[in-house]
């Protein structure tokens, strides 16, 4: 049986008519699962969807029910995620765990190898990309579907606990010893941030790359949304402002805006304000985690049976990468 | 450090070998393929630049070991002392990547008591060293960075 033969059958199932699947392709993009566009078709009429079902090795472990549920608290509020529809994680007649979104057309992702991505749109997309950011992370938590499965962290606990989760990452999945990420790690732990001043839905790999635009300047869906959960939201700010996602010598964000155009912009949205001493360590913790992903998709890698090249990349070029940046870093406070 | 150069070679005979499902054709495949060229090309640089990177590293790592050891109480120091006893084995490239793994255990080591003891200059000595190791390291991609 095809995957298109079981999708259908999982569809016609549960809803109790027969839904046909059609055009089902595998698309790159989120590594952490296998990600498909397809178009189901009923006595209703066609409806484009996205189908992300669990792979047999995955990039990051991540709880897809989590996913699902952060998808789900943001429709219709201004924050372009797309639809989330159905979600299975006994894996049905699909065998591993899925999730189906709504497909939004007429957009696509920046390609991570663009040299100017954005065109004379940066600056509009970057007004956008921020404004988005910060309007999540002015949202009430409270009342919103991913409650239901994340825990809410302390103001002050936030930063332990995603230091020792993606610390303990690296403990698991590390092929080779990495002093330089191992540095890193006892230096945040030795001087920890201020307070989160608020606990906020946190996206977890806002990025370029991560949501779809028109290329005319309009950003039509926010995605990948597998890492999401409540913290502190200058989590995702410093995530974002990581140098790996801009080119060297370039002074903007991912082609977008600069920094300080970026903080104007996500102060205006979130209502918040930035402590400098906490965003410099949710940057230097932004690399950390960074390398805890890529050090885990080796792993994948390897333990998937070294089929998936995109592992590869991200855990060879990409760590490397990865490590440059840490170690300026590093260099740059000095020693303690 | 990542996967060794073996392996990753080894992958991409593995990736290439691996028959795609019907909904993996297309654009995906053309994609991947890609991505596989990529990866070779980057396996060319390794090639060139990476038996120099880590025979490079691994000395430095001995020259500091062998300079720093007597400063240190016996355990460390005795420690950072047999770093010159890390066999390479027969220089190929697993022996001498398993050689690079012990010195940077004791890489870290090293700093983490520098760290305790508030030794400034030679905590900058390493910061500056995890600066080069990486930059020794680098990959480079076409058009980026």
């Amino acid at each position: 049986m095809t995957l298109a033969e079981q999708l259908a059958a999982y569809l016609s199932r549960t809803e109790g008519r027969p839904v046909a699947v059609e055009n089902l392709a595998r698309i790159s993009g989120g590594a952490s699962r296998e990600t498909y566009r397809y178009d189901a078709v009923s006595e209703e009429g066609r409806r484009p969807c996205i189908l992300r079902r669990d792979p047999p090795g995955s990039l990051i472990d991540t709880d897809r029910r989590l996913e699902f549920l952060a998808i789900r608290s943001f429709l219709g509020r201004e924050v372009a995620a797309p639809e989330a529809l159905v979600l299975e994680v006994d894996g049905g007649e699909l065998e591993r765990p899925f999730f189906i979104m709504g497909r939004v057309e007429g957009g696509s992702p920046a390609s991570p190898f663009a040299v100017d991505p954005y065109g004379a749109h940066a600056a509009e997309i970057g007004e956008q990309f921020f404004s988005i950011m910060g309007r999540i992370a002015a949202e009430p938590v409270d009342g919103l579907p991913i409650l239901e499965a994340a825990d809410r962290p302390a103001p002050d606990a936030c930063w332990r606990r995603e230091l020792d989760y993606w610390s303990g990452v690296i403990d698991a999945d590390e092929l080779h010893p990495q002093p330089i990420v191992r540095a890193a790690i006892r230096r945040l732990r030795a001087s920890p941030p201020p307070p989160a001043t608020k606990i906020a839905v946190v996206h977890g790999d806002f990025r370029s790359g991560n949501f779809l635009h028109d290329g005319a300047g309009r950003i039509l869906a926010l995605l990948d949304w597998e890492m999401a959960h409540l913290g502190d939201p200058l989590e995702d700010l410093a995530w974002a402002m990581d140098p790996l996602w801009s080119r060297q010598g370039d002074p903007r964000i991912s082609g977008m805006v600069t920094a300080e155009e970026a903080l104007a912009i996500w102060r205006r949205a979130s209502g918040l304000e930035v402590d400098p001493k906490a965003l410099a360590w949710w940057r230097l913790f932004a690399s950390v985690k960074g390398q805890a992903i890529w050090t885990s998709s080796a792993k994948a890698w390897l333990d998937g049976g070294m089929k998936e090249p995109i592992l590869l990349f991200s855990g060879w070029y990409t760590a490397r990468a990865q490590d440059e940046i840490l170690a300026r870093h590093l260099s740059e406070l000095g020693p303690v | 450090m990542t996967p060794s150069l073996p392996t990753i070679l080894m992958g991409q005979v593995v990736s290439l070998n691996t028959p795609a499902p019907p909904e993996a054709s297309g654009d995906y495949a053309v994609s991947r393929a890609g991505m596989v060229g990529m990866l070779l090309m980057l396996a060319s640089q390794e090639v060139e630049r990476g038996p120099a990177a880590q025979a490079w590293e691994n000395r430095t790592l001995r020259a500091l070991f062998a300079e720093t050891a007597g400063a240190y109480d016996e355990a460390l120091g005795g420690a950072l002392s047999a770093a010159s006893g890390v066999s390479e084995g027969d220089g190929g490239w697993s022996a001498v990547d398993a050689a690079n793994a012990d010195l940077r255990r004791r890489l870290t080591a090293l700093h983490e008591a520098a760290e305790v003891r508030r030794d400034t200059g030679l905590q900058r000595r390493i910061l500056d060293l995890y600066v080069e190791m990486a930059k020794a390291r680098r990959l480079d991609l076409p058009g980026a960075g």
